[in-house]
């Protein structure tokens, strides 16, 4: 952004930015193309873009004098393509949602900012126009860190629309950081599913010709367009090549790493398929298979928003669960240590957490235990303290990760009494809970 | 065959330089790997495939679409020291080398530049999959400088500071290998004006600028640290940039034969359009091949295969024109042809008996391609009829550029053969745009005045080593050679006089080197030591010689080798109990004697001192 000086500066001359201009500072003069001032740039300098390419800062002085050399009259738009029906092909929609795979670099503005139209997407990536027939739905433009349960209903609803409008399969373009919470959502309210939902993004940008993006994209509308899996999943790199990718159930997938392309893991499960940008798909876990007879989805977006997630850890105070039982919420995750532990009978004995759990739980709230590792069970039986805690009501959510244990409860508790929430946090109803723990399920690494 | 200024001048000839020039900091320019010396293990490769992208202003580069069109899949070779997710394109750039702009700005002062206010890191996007990210990140860190060329002053309008890109390992048709420990050191580029007048003048300013950097003492050395590009057009033509000229004693020689090649298909260009010259379409032919006694395409056509042909019409004699050395038209259509993956072309200028082919094929050819008297015609053939039409459409669009002259090229320099070949399109302007990872840096101003101040001077430093060495000769070769900052290192640190040190690093060294001994691993630490050494007294100067012919071998430390090897100095009263014990018949045997046994310890200026007060 323009300091005040400049901004007035440059209206007293007449000159908007996008503008080719000559500025004069001192013995020094600039032809090129006036631009935005980044967020972390001088807002006192100019920042004029050379025929070179380059673009340097100026910084205003009294002895600065600019003029128009040609007026920026051209409107930028990213290039994008509409693609028409082909015979022969299967038609999937693709629901956007906006995120880093549909960002690009806005020159307006010099940061990174998101399509805005999805037929940009498609521009970038044609190979898309010849697996399938896309029906690009254009839902929302957002970061998927500012996403809540009202955006997971309002995805709900477009892929059941989607699909029983005719689609063979869906794919949502997301944002990656929340994305593990959306494909959990999906995953409960979505019911009678009888088609592959894929969600997938970028970890780089499609501005540059490194991206993730592409080989995500294709790698997903093969999975929409030819698995027979009737399962909600997200769909990205398996590893840092371009070489294929992961179809992870979509509570058990977890973002496991803040910026590489295979940041996707599954946790406590396999990954279901492995799919290839030539079109192959590899199964690799049980998975429900969709079947010939044709149910209608419905998409049950109902969510108790009024539940929360929070961890213990050493010297942790447990007056957090009495403030959330105090704000009239109704469920609490609790990411524990190790097999589901919180303090218990710490030297500071106000740090207990267990009088505050026995108290929430008398209130009429529903406590779950997950464990800080991600990988692996809780137990309520190995140690004494597991045993307190467990004892006091609070339900161990076996091999589920915090953030689907979080989700899961909302939508239980959105959905049923108390008691019945209660009872299902523990039992499996979307693929979150395994009865066997896999030896070759615990693929946690980076190569 | 070098030509007169007179004669560039006629022909228009414009030139410029751009001098990349390896920093020689710790770390890389936007992560925490080291900068240099041994990559570490290596820890597997990552395969990645790449596309060009539309640029800032909405189109896609014509070099980097070029380039994304051969789809081919990369392979990036990981080391454990030298490679890291930002490497990788996995993580975001870490905040940049505080030390790497320093030396930049050092540098464009001592280039009289001027610098911006605000420094601007830009993406430079490359497809050529030197890059994992598919761009280089660079800034413009200076502008409007000049350095002195032979009294001449020679602009030096942008000096930029950019990221090395990883070093090519294999290249084929379907894959590049690169190794990515180098990728991301720092790197200043230096561009020249394009004013030089000729090709003489285009080498002297190279070896300029290469010194200045050196004298910075902050560049790295050695193979491949520095690498000039050149900028060359005449009258009539587009500009070619020419990539990689390393040596530099060959620089002139490329940019003359490269002005040869210009006006070569300059002439092409008249002659064509005389003839109405045009390229039609490439047909497909493999037909006619389908038994042939054409080895290379009964060898490799295949099942799968396609031979293709093109009527260059207009073209008879033009295709085997010779434009450089050995180097004909259908050489630079070949290697068009070449970049989609094919060995090269067949064409009629050729002796196509000499490659199998019988009048009945090349009557079938002409045929098919509506060949009439006056044309000439192009073959191509693969394995993969894809790889053949692509290739049948790159060498159309060669021949097509002849008939518009000189394509703008980047080429590469062939330094066996003095010549260049086409690498790719020059890139045009869209394929820069902001680095939104990186935050502007602001420059300080007072800091860079005062950078102006201690800039470095090539004539400042000439000056004071003439004076410090008192041999103009030596100072000068001690100011051009690579042992200089050990020479400013160690004449600064003891008492050893400046004409001894520097006759030793440059005569002595290079005569040790010359020997197969490995004389450039000493480090300067341990030259420090045996000249001080030697300034002290315990050593002599021929033993000077005899610890560092042992140090590289023996990797021991120098106290030990002049123990093990009983080379200290003999002196005062041991050497005269020495001349007792061997005084022989005159003087001349008594020395004889002496140095036959003692050469590395006895000082002959002492025992000429002693043998003459003998006498007295």
């Amino acid at each position: 952004m323009y300091s005040e000086t400049i901004t007035r500066f440059l209206r007293a001359n007449g000159i908007k930015v996008g503008d080719e201009v000559e500025l004069r500072n001192g013995k020094s003069a600039f032809e090129g193309i006036l631009m935005p001032q980044t967020e972390t740039g001088d807002p006192d300098s100019f920042v004029i873009k050379l025929k070179n390419g380059y673009n340097v800062g100026v910084k205003m002085d009294k002895d600065s004098k600019i003029r128009v050399l040609k007026s920026g009259e051209r409107e930028f738009s990213f290039p994008s393509a509409k693609t028409s029906a082909r015979k022969g092909l299967e038609k999937i929609a693709l629901i956007y949602t906006g995120g880093t795979i549909g960002s690009k670099v806005d020159y307006s503005t010099g940061g990174v900012y998101m399509l805005t139209k999805p037929e940009e997407l498609l521009f970038e990536v044609p190979e898309l126009s010849g697996i399938a027939n896309i029906d690009v739905r254009d839902l929302m433009h957002m970061a998927s860190e500012d996403m809540a349960h009202m955006e997971w209903g309002a995805i709900a609803k477009e892929v059941a629309d989607s699909l029983n409008g005719g689609a063979r399969g869906a794919i949502i373009t997301h944002g990656t950081d929340t994305m593990h919470f959306t494909s959990a959502a999906l995953s409960f309210m979505l019911q009678n599913l009888n088609a592959p939902v894929v969600l997938t993004g970028a970890q780089r940008s499609s501005d540059r010709g490194s991206s993730d993006a592409f080989m995500n994209l294709i790698c997903s509308s093969y999975i929409a367009t030819r698995s027979d899996i009737a399962e909600v999943g997200i769909c990205m790199h398996e590893d840092s090549s371009d070489t294929s990718c992961s179809f992870i159930r979509g509570t058990k997938a977890r973002k496991m790493h803040t910026s590489r392309r295979d940041a996707f893991k599954p946790v406590n499960d396999r990954q279901i398929a492995r799919a290839f940008p030539n079109g192959k798909i590899e199964y690799a876990n049980d998975y429900r298979h969709a079947s010939e007879k044709k149910q209608k989805v419905i998409a049950n977006t109902k969510f108790e928003p009024k539940v929360a997630l929070i961890s213990a850890y050493p010297n942790s105070n447990p007056d957090i669960v009495g403030y959330y039982a105090g704000k009239g919420y109704k469920g609490l995750i609790i990411e524990g240590t190790g097999l589901g532990h919180v303090p218990v009978e710490p030297s500071m004995k106000e740090n207990s957490w267990l009088p505050a759990i026995k108290d929430a739980i008398g209130s009429g709230m529903v406590v779950g235990m997950t464990s800080q590792c991600l990988y692996g069970r809780v137990n309520t039986n190995v140690y004494r303290n597991l045993r307190r805690i467990s004892g006091a009501g609070v339900v161990y959510c076996e091999d589920m990760t915090p953030e689907t244990a979080y989700v899961k409860l909302g939508f239980l508790l959105g959905n049923r009494t108390r008691k019945e929430a209660e009872g299902l946090l523990g039992k499996n109803i979307a693929g979150e809970i395994t009865e066997r723990s896999r030896i070759d399920s615990a693929e946690t690494g980076f190569d | 065959m070098a030509h007169n200024e007179e004669y560039y001048k006629a022909i228009g000839f414009k030139c410029g330089l751009e001098v990349h020039q390896r920093l020689a900091t710790e770390r890389k320019l936007f992560c925490s790997c080291r900068a240099a010396g041994e990559p570490g293990m290596e820890i597997g490769t990552v395969e990645r495939m790449q596309r060009a992208v539309a640029g800032e202003l909405g189109n896609v580069d014509v070099s980097t679409s070029f380039e994304s069109q051969k789809k081919r899949k990369f392979i990036y070779m990981n080391f454990s020291d030298t490679s890291c997710l930002v490497d990788m394109d996995e993580e975001p750039p870490h905040p940049i080398n505080d030390d790497a702009v320093d030396t930049a700005l050092m540098i464009s002062a001592s280039l009289n530049a001027n610098v911006p206010d605000e420094i601007e890191p830009m993406r430079k996007e490359v497809v050529d999959g030197s890059d994992p990210s598919a761009f280089q990140r660079t800034m413009l860190v200076g502008y409007d400088g000049h350095i002195s060329v032979d009294g001449r002053e020679v602009g030096i309008p942008t000096i930029f500071l950019e990221e090395e890109s990883s070093g090519i390992e294999k290249n084929d048709d379907e894959s590049a290998t690169y190794n990515v420990s180098r990728l991301g050191i720092p790197l200043v580029e230096i561009d020249t004006g394009p004013d030089l007048r000729n090709p003489e003048e285009a080498k002297k300013a190279a070896m300029a600028i290469g010194l200045l950097l050196r004298l910075t003492f902050r560049v790295q050395r050695g193979i491949g640290t520095i690498r000039q590009d050149v900028n060359v057009s005449i009258a009539g033509g587009s500009r070619v940039e020419v990539k990689g000229l390393q040596e530099i004693d060959v620089v002139d020689t490329i940019i003359e034969n490269e002005v040869e090649r210009q006006l070569r298909l300059i002439e092409i260009k008249k002659e064509l359009a005389g003839r109405n010259a045009k390229v039609s379409l490439p047909v497909d032919i493999t037909e006619i091949f389908a038994i042939t006694g054409v080895k290379i395409i009964r060898d490799n056509v295949g099942k799968n295969g396609a031979v293709y042909g093109l009527n260059l019409v207009g073209f008879e004699g033009i295709i085997g024109r010779e434009i450089n050395p050995n180097r004909r038209l259908g050489s630079e259509i070949s290697d068009y042809a070449r970049a989609a993956g094919v060995k090269g072309i067949i064409h009629s200028d050729e002796n196509l008996e000499a490659y199998g082919f019988t009048s009945h094929e090349i009557e079938q050819v002409k045929q098919r391609l509506n060949v009439k008297s006056g044309d000439a015609f192009a073959i191509v053939a693969s394995g993969n009829a894809e790889t053949s039409r692509r290739a049948a459409a790159f060498a159309k669009l060669r021949a097509e550029l002849s008939v518009q002259g000189v394509p703008s090229e980047t080429r590469a320099a062939d330094s066996k053969n003095m010549v260049t070949r086409f690498m790719r399109p020059i890139p045009g302007g869209s394929r820069m745009y902001p680095e939104t990872d990186a935050k502007p840096i602001q420059v300080d101003k007072g800091a860079y005045e005062a950078m102006l101040k201690n800039k470095v001077e090539i004539k400042k430093m000439r000056d004071a080593l003439e004076m410090e060495i008192g041999n103009k000769q030596i100072a000068e070769q001690m100011l051009w050679s690579p042992r200089l900052s050990s020479y400013s290192f160690i004449v600064s640190k003891t008492k050893a006089k400046p004409l001894l040190v520097a006759s030793i690093l440059l005569e002595k060294m290079t005569e040790i080197k010359r020997q197969g001994i490995a004389a450039d691993s000493i480090t300067d630490d341990v030259l420090l030591e045996i000249f001080r050494l030697y300034a002290e007294g315990t050593i002599t100067k021929a033993g000077i010689e005899e610890i560092m012919k042992r140090v590289p071998r023996s990797g021991a430390e120098v106290q030990r080798i002049i123990k093990e090897n009983s080379l200290s100095r003999i002196t005062g009263n041991g050497l005269r109990e020495l001349i007792k014990k061997f005084r022989g018949p005159d003087k001349a045997s008594t020395i004889k004697q002496l140095m036959s046994k003692y050469r590395a310890n006895i000082d002959g200026e002492e025992m000429n001192k002693m043998l003459k007060e003998e006498l007295a």
